[in-house]
């Protein structure tokens, strides 16, 4: 909220100004479109409200599924390598869905990036935001940014860094710019630490980020524990609190 | 609901027989933009080699406009960064992405 400082009469005045909410002309011809689909009875607007609600519930477990299968079948994994549209339905995910053709942005086109030791991969779409939305649910902000998207095909290094992501020299860095009808997730080579892990134990620390390639996987670290970072001066350990007890 | 096939589902095999084939060297074509196009301009004109053939789907020039169009091969093209980006500081790292077959020429 940004105010504004007017010093006049000896008194302070505070303003606040209106927060201005842009809307893009592809915003308002989406907004066209499905007004006369409704009016004209293709679909309803509880029918549009259920579908928005339901594509935006996807989230990333599914990938972390179908990676921590790979990762322990190694007859899954070259399935998943040769076709990955028809291996996620060994998993449950149909890449048709819900239309019979999957959608308009989510072609049945799904192909898995495999890392090694040597070779890393990250994924980008420079032209929009093309992502595996079936597998991944839908993309993070950042992932959408043109910062992100005009970077990563340039100075891949630095843009993981900012990640936290440093890879040494002899890592060769692969970007894959999905620009057209292909669909990818990153296979992020598996830690050591998790020898004798179960694959409900694997999925859980393969997190929406190491499939995109900006983060890699690391027992410990999992996408339901919240991190918190400890303060460096908590109140409670204030000199005034301590006199005060 | 009336549903009609989405253009992308459509396969017409034989109808855009592959140029190229994995590790072929191949060059991106510097076209001008008539009207619209999914081919970045950082990849115009560099060479790289197919690391894949994808399927065969309508080029996006027709798709952009028609239901119908012409259909063709797509290719992943690996490059070196190198290449793509002159003052590039590794030698080492690379880069896909895909193109239909109008958009390629042998290098």
């Amino acid at each position: 909220m940004q105010t504004t400082h007017q010093h006049a009469g000896g008194g302070h005045e505070h303003k606040a100004a209106p927060t201005v909410e842009e809307i893009t002309d592809f915003e308002v011809l989406e907004i066209a479109v499905r007004e006369l689909a409704i009016e004209h009875g293709l679909f309803t607007a509880e029918d549009h409200r259920r579908f928005t609600e339901w594509a935006e519930s996807i989230g990333p477990a599914a990938g972390s599924r179908l990676v921590a299968k790979a990762w322990t079948d190694p007859a899954f994994k070259a399935r998943l390598l040769a076709d990955g549209t028809a291996a996620c339905k060994e998993i449950g995910i149909d890449w048709a869905e819900p239309t019979g053709f999957g959608t308009p942005s989510d072609y049945m086109n799904f192909r898995v990036l495999e890392d090694t030791p040597t070779l890393h991969h990250v994924i980008v779409c420079t032209l929009c935001s093309c992502y595996p939305r079936p597998l991944l649910g839908m993309s993070p902000e950042w992932y959408r940014s043109t910062n992100y998207r005009r970077r990563l095909v340039r100075w891949p290094r630095e843009v993981l860094a900012e990640f936290g992501l440093i890879l040494p020299p002899e890592v060769e860095i692969r970007v894959e710019d999905s620009n057209q009808k292909c669909r990818f997730i990153v296979l992020p080579v598996r830690p050591s630490g998790t020898e004798n892990w179960t694959e409900e134990q694997l999925a859980a620390i393969v997190t929406r980020d190491c499939m995109i390639g900006v983060a890699l996987p690391r027992p410990g670290r999992t996408a339901d524990v919240h991190p918190v970072h400890k303060a460096r001066h908590p109140v409670h350990s204030s000199p005034s609190m301590r006199a005060a007890e | 609901m009336k549903r009609t096939k989405a253009p992308h589902a459509r396969k017409s095999a034989g109808n855009a027989p592959a140029r190229f084939k994995v590790g072929d060297r191949v060059r991106v074509k510097d076209l001008p933009n008539m009207f619209y196009s999914r081919t970045q301009m950082y990849a115009r004109g560099v060479s790289g080699t197919i690391a894949a053939c994808t399927y065969q789907d309508l080029i996006p020039e027709d798709e952009a406009f028609n239901q119908e169009g012409r259909l063709e091969q797509y290719y992943i093209v690996r490059f070196r960064q190198k290449d793509l980006w002159e003052e590039y500081p590794s030698e080492k790292d690379t880069l896909q992405t895909e193109f239909p077959d109008r958009w390629l020429e042998p290098a």
